[in-house]
């Protein structure tokens, strides 16, 4: 960080002795400042990076980025196998043909990848590379990271003794997302997306295995800076609101569903672990609760800021604004029921 | 030169990786322990791809002009991560990546401390779980009493047998300064349950003893500090301190450990 901007202080005088000009009479001044100036920002950056708010800041946003970083490889490298060695009609057998009955199998199929919500987006994305349908594609996205074993497990640990908690998270996550995938069918237009001429499969005449490790490089850059972009944007709300404050809104129920809703949203906690994050507010009501487990999978600070890069703002603002409002009113429809 | 760029961010963020949790125990400062192979997993696959790049570059070089199509068709300027995208192929290194360098020059050379004090002056005690009627055991015969902070809590505002009551304990945590004015300060201990993200903090006040300075290290011997009805809720988790010593960060700080006793 300090490198970008001592730069041009230091280039100054070096650029005037170059451009042919005579030196200014006081350039040992300029010289004095270029070598004092950049020596102070760096101490004062310095410095500031050892405040505690600012350390506290940084530890947080390397922790969601390392947390994240093993799930992210698995899902780049998924979507690179998926473009590189999945030919396209192997979806299209075992998807149904109509749109509608797709989404909710592909709902039900994100029971097979065991990660967090990092790991979808980029397969995803392949997925609607490789032919698959966006609807569906995006159910698929929005179950994977809630309805996996892995999760469900976390999510039994965590509320020892309340299994309903679990069926109530596995079935509101899967309305969410056949939901939000029939939502796309209805009212979706194609131009919302990036155009994503990335995933163009095997092409002849070229080795697999190197398609396969370009696409996984280059997905896993691409979305790896956009969840430091996430990251940085949790670590600051995570920092600049206590915690303190969101406890004096578990009095009412209402107020306390949308700010659970919100919590999980800002703090960008994996999927994995948010069941015990859910399970130590215990001061809200069950749904909220359930609320939060639903919401935070699906859309949070990290997953708007992967999706921005993966499909584009057009796409990411209004699918994730839609999916948090569809995924309060599934909780709170299943939670009235079950919990 | 793109391909190096790659290569170089992929072998510095793997490196910072490997760095983190295989040379050193850092990577605890951020998430739990379960995750170390998983890191290290990660790391090594991050190197191994940006050899493999580098590799490629250094054998392409020669051919990049001849037409094979993977060096040239990059734009450059304002809108180089846009025909990243829009290319056919892959040699663009997307604009957002170079984000990635922060953490991992951050792991490599600058990493920050685990969470202490500030995070935790910040944040209201965890409450800890309900034990059942009967679930509280005799407590063992020891004195001081080595106790973590969640069994604490749950002895004094929850065991109606008042078993606690006039013991001397044995507890240790890091030191966070009380801003109400009540006297006294707060021992600490940070809980993660992923990564520091999702941090709680368990506290007891310490009342007694001079104020250490904030995030040391110490360990507490002290009985219970009689405010509120032990046994109930209304029970002050709080102890009245005999000795207070300094001892030395623990590597794995984000637990409610046993204090050690030698």
């Amino acid at each position: 960080m300090q490198e970008t901007e001592t730069r041009p202080v230091a280039a100054g005088p070096a650029e005037e002795a170059v451009g042919g000009r005579p030196l200014p009479r006081f350039w040992p001044l300029l010289l004095l400042g270029a070598a004092l100036l950049p020596g102070v920002l760096l101490v004062l950056v310095g410095r500031s990076l050892d405040e505690p708010a600012v350390q506290a800041w940084r530890t947080v946003c390397l922790a969601v980025t390392v947390q994240a970083m093993p799930f992210l490889l698995l899902g780049t490298a998924l979507s690179g196998a998926i473009n590189a060695f999945v030919p396209a009609h192997v979806f299209g057998r075992l998807l149904p043909k109509r749109p509608a009955l797709a989404v909710p199998v592909a709902g039900v199929a994100g029971v097979v990848l065991p990660g967090c919500e990092c790991a979808s987006v980029p397969v995803a994305n392949s997925l609607i590379g490789r032919g698959v349908t966006p609807a569906a594609a995006f159910a698929f996205l929005l179950s994977a990271p809630a309805v996996n074993p892995v999760v469900l497990t976390a999510t039994a640990i965590a509320f020892p003794g309340s299994p309903e908690m679990v069926l109530a998270r596995l079935l509101a996550s899967l309305l969410t997302a056949a939901t939000m995938g029939w939502l796309w069918l209805w009212l979706g237009r194609a131009e919302w997306l990036r155009p994503s001429v990335r995933h163009t499969g095997h092409r002849p005449g070229q080795s697999r295995w190197t398609e396969f490790r370009e696409g996984f490089q280059h997905d896993f850059l691409h979305a790896g800076g956009f969840l430091v972009v996430g990251a940085m944007a949790a670590a600051t709300f995570n920092v600049a609101v206590p915690r303190s404050v969101l406890e004096t809104f578990s009095g009412s129920p209402w107020l306390s569903v949308l700010f659970l809703a919100g919590l999980a949203i800002v703090l960008a906690v994996c999927s994995e672990a948010d069941a015990f994050v859910a399970a130590s507010l215990t001061g809200f009501s069950p749904v909220a609760r359930l609320t939060f487990m639903v919401v935070g999978p699906m859309v949070d600070l990290k997953l708007i800021a992967l999706q921005t890069g993966t499909f584009g703002r057009a796409f990411a603002v209004r699918f994730s604004t839609a999916t948090a409002v569809v995924a309060v009113v599934c909780s709170v429809l299943i939670g009235g029921v079950l919990l | 030169m793109k391909r190096w760029v790659k290569a170089g961010l992929l072998g510095l963020g793997g490196l910072g990786l490997l760095r983190t949790a295989l040379l050193t125990d850092e990577y605890l400062r951020y998430v739990k322990e379960g995750m170390r192979p998983l890191l290290i997993a990660s790391g090594v696959l991050l190197v191994v791809l940006g050899v493999a790049e580098a590799w490629s570059a250094s054998r392409r070089r020669p051919h990049g002009a001849s037409g094979h199509g993977h060096d040239d068709g990059h734009r450059h300027g304002p809108e180089g991560d846009r025909g990243a995208e829009e290319g056919h192929d892959h040699s663009g290194v997307p604009r957002v990546a170079w984000l990635l360098v922060l953490p991992a020059l951050s792991l490599l050379f600058y990493a920050p401390p685990a969470l202490g004090s500030y995070t935790a002056s910040r944040e209201p005690a965890k409450t800890v779980a309900v034990q059942d009627e009967d679930g509280f055991d005799p407590l063992p015969a020891t004195s001081p009493l080595p106790i973590t902070m969640t069994d604490f809590t749950q002895r004094v505002q929850q065991d109606r047998k008042r078993a606690i009551g006039g013991r001397a304990v044995l507890m240790s945590g890091f030191v966070t300064p009380v801003s109400d004015g009540g006297g006294g300060w707060y021992l600490t201990r940070i809980l993660v349950s992923c990564c520091a993200a999702d941090a709680t903090t368990l506290k007891v006040r310490v009342y007694g003893s001079a104020a250490p300075k904030a995030d040391t290290w110490v360990s507490v011997t002290g009985t219970w500090h009689a405010s509120g009805a032990l046994g109930t809720s209304s029970a002050a988790v709080a102890v009245d301190a005999r000795s207070v010593t300094k001892i030395g960060k623990p590597s794995n700080s984000y637990m409610d450990a046993l204090p050690l006793t030698s």
